[in-house]
């Protein structure tokens, strides 16, 4: 028999569930979070600023003179939209150079180990290479034109599609791949119809992060490419040599929104093509 | 929001427990088969051996004859290599002793998982096998429609896998191999992963497929009820390395009724079945 005497039985109560949250006080959920913490940094920027000594205050603008001497100025919104689109045809050209090569490099070490053998180290040390300790020999290689900017955004967007891509690629289900086996499906046949759309959600992860790479490769580049009519990255340092802080802050803000859009769309696209089918998508059950 | 979720859910629910489209109340009728005897072997394995590269002999000295139009299923311990002798007679891994002789340009085969492509529709996934194959797109179309209703999934054509439930995706897996209408039918553990409502359901529909279309079937279960239910032969294997212990002869006739399940009979028969396989477990 059970021993009882020690039993201490409690009661408890059923827990009523939830009222359902109304759109308003989602939407407010959704939004409020991030408003805050920018809320935040900005309060901690303002207070850093009230730290600088008065002649180092220009530094960080405030508010009012960014409004004053930068984004209420026509000439400045038309410098920042001319400079944007020179430093998104870099970004974007860079790109069309490390997708396309990226996949490529991918494919062929998903189809043959001994090419994976060989080139995945060499990638990973071509990655570890610090990008700034080569811009020099490339200028000296390439001189100072449209396309040494391009390599060096195709230089710092490659690493992360081959490498995903290949993942995406050996993940393919057992099952499926000997389902094509089965019917003597060409390997082509089987990448076509299997592997490929089977990897592209890993692939679309990959080019995620080489999107916002990117943008900040193209900046970076610019940095060191002074001469002709360059981008936001030639903007912000002539702001710094005329001295003209406000501006540099606003071509600042203009790359992230711009890192930020590229980013957004590659999102976009991932979820726009998998969102039906793929487990991580938005729509379920 | 959540309404359309929900929906879904119901008619999901509904699909599972209204009357399976093809309920083993049967067709033409086969009866206990007398004949069989006299019909020629599909499917052969003559001293079928296997040793995997890192030494391990999963297989050895497999001598099994199926004849067409027979169903046998193949019971054994964990790991005896059930799941291997599908993969040798299919081609998909060469055994390396015996042989064996099949008709391989007309096999079914049916996984452990539903194995659909995710971003295929049903309708998509049962086509993917005439595709392969080069049937025109319109033939392809048809026969595509007439195997999702008879798998009793018509009215889903057009959802992805991940809305069906599990049962539902396999029922999409074996319209996909019904498409090709294979004359020797491999199964492999199909239902393994089902709740036994579901699977016991998944059985009748099978067997009056397997009435209905007469094919040959080989199929892997760990289920004894399920291997004597669905079968005219039942063979036990040892435990690693796999060989042949021991053949039951079914000798209940097709079409079949659930109840043959409560049957005195049929637990008799399940009883040996599962005597001999403790011994297999214990060698």
């Amino acid at each position: 028999m059970t021993d009882t005497t020690n039993m201490s039985v409690q009661l408890y109560q059923p827990v009523p569930l939830p009222k359902p949250q109304g759109p308003l006080t989602r939407a407010i959920l959704r939004v409020l979070p991030p408003l805050v913490v920018a809320g935040l940094l900005i309060l901690l920027y303002a207070w850093v600023r009230a730290q600088l000594e008065p002649h180092r205050q220009f530094l960080m603008p405030s508010g009012y003179e960014l409004w004053a001497n930068a984004f209420s100025l026509p000439q400045v919104w038309a410098e920042l939209g001319s400079r944007s689109l020179v430093t998104i045809s870099i970004a974007l050209s860079g790109l069309a150079i490390s997708i396309p090569l990226g996949m490529l490099t991918g494919l062929v070490m998903y189809r043959y180990f001994i090419l994976e053998r060989g080139l995945l180290p060499n990638i990973v040390a071509l990655q570890a290479i610090p990008m700034l300790a080569v811009i020099p020999l490339i200028q000296t290689a390439l001189g100072f034109g449209f396309l040494p900017k391009v390599l060096i955004v195709a230089k710092m967007t490659f690493f992360a599609i081959p490498t995903t891509f290949l993942l995406g690629l050996k993940s393919v289900d057992r099952g499926a791949l000997d389902l094509f086996k089965l019917q003597n499906a060409s390997w082509w046949t089987t990448l076509w119809k299997c592997a490929l759309p089977s990897s592209a959600p890993a692939l679309f992860a990959g080019l995620r992060i080489s999107a916002s790479m990117a943008v900040v490769g193209a900046i970076v580049s610019e940095l060191f490419f002074l001469a002709g009519k360059g981008g936001l990255g030639q903007m912000i340092i002539n702001s710094k040599i005329d001295f003209k802080y406000e501006q540099m802050y606003a071509a600042l803000i203009a790359s992230t929104v711009l890192s930020v859009s590229v980013y957004l769309f590659f999102s976009w696209l991932g979820n726009y093509l998998f969102s039906e089918w793929h487990e991580s998508g938005g729509k379920q059950g | 929001m959540a309404s359309p979720a929900i929906d879904k859910k119901g008619e999901q629910a509904q699909m599972e427990n209204q009357p399976a489209a093809l309920s083993a109340q049967g067709t033409s009728g086969q009866g206990t088969d007398n004949r069989a005897a006299e019909r020629p072997v599909a499917l052969a394995f003559d001293n079928v051996g296997m040793q995997f590269p890192d030494g391990t002999i999963a297989l050895e000295n497999v001598t099994l004859h199926i004849r067409q139009g027979e169903f046998v299923s193949v019971v054994g311990p964990s790991g005896c290599g059930k799941s291997t002798l599908l993969k040798i007679a299919s081609g998909l891994v060469p055994q390396t002793s015996g042989t064996v002789s099949v008709d391989r340009n007309n096999l079914g085969y049916t996984f452990q998982d539903a194995t659909l492509l995710p971003w295929r529709k049903v309708l998509g996934n049962v086509e993917l096998l005439m595709e392969l194959r080069g049937y025109p797109a319109a033939e392809r179309r048809r026969i595509a429609m007439e195997q999702i209703a008879l798998v009793g999934l018509s009215g889903f054509e057009n959802h992805y896998p991940k809305r069906l439930s599990g049962g539902m995706k396999m029922r999409a897996s074996l319209a996909r191999s019904l498409a090709l209408n294979p004359s020797v039918f491999m199964f492999d553990e199909p239902f393994g992963a089902l709740d036994e409502i579901t699977r016991e359901r998944l059985n009748d529909e099978l067997i009056s497929l397997y009435v209905r279309k007469g094919f040959t079937g080989l199929f892997i279960t760990h289920s004894i009820p399920e291997a004597v239910y669905m079968s005219s032969k039942v063979v036990v294997m040892s435990r690693r390395p796999g060989r042949i212990l021991k053949t039951f002869d079914v000798p209940f006739g097709f079409p079949r009724s659930p109840e043959l399940r409560y049957d005195a009979a049929f637990s008799a028969l399940c009883g040996e079945i599962s005597i001999s396989l403790r011994q297999a477990i214990e060698g």
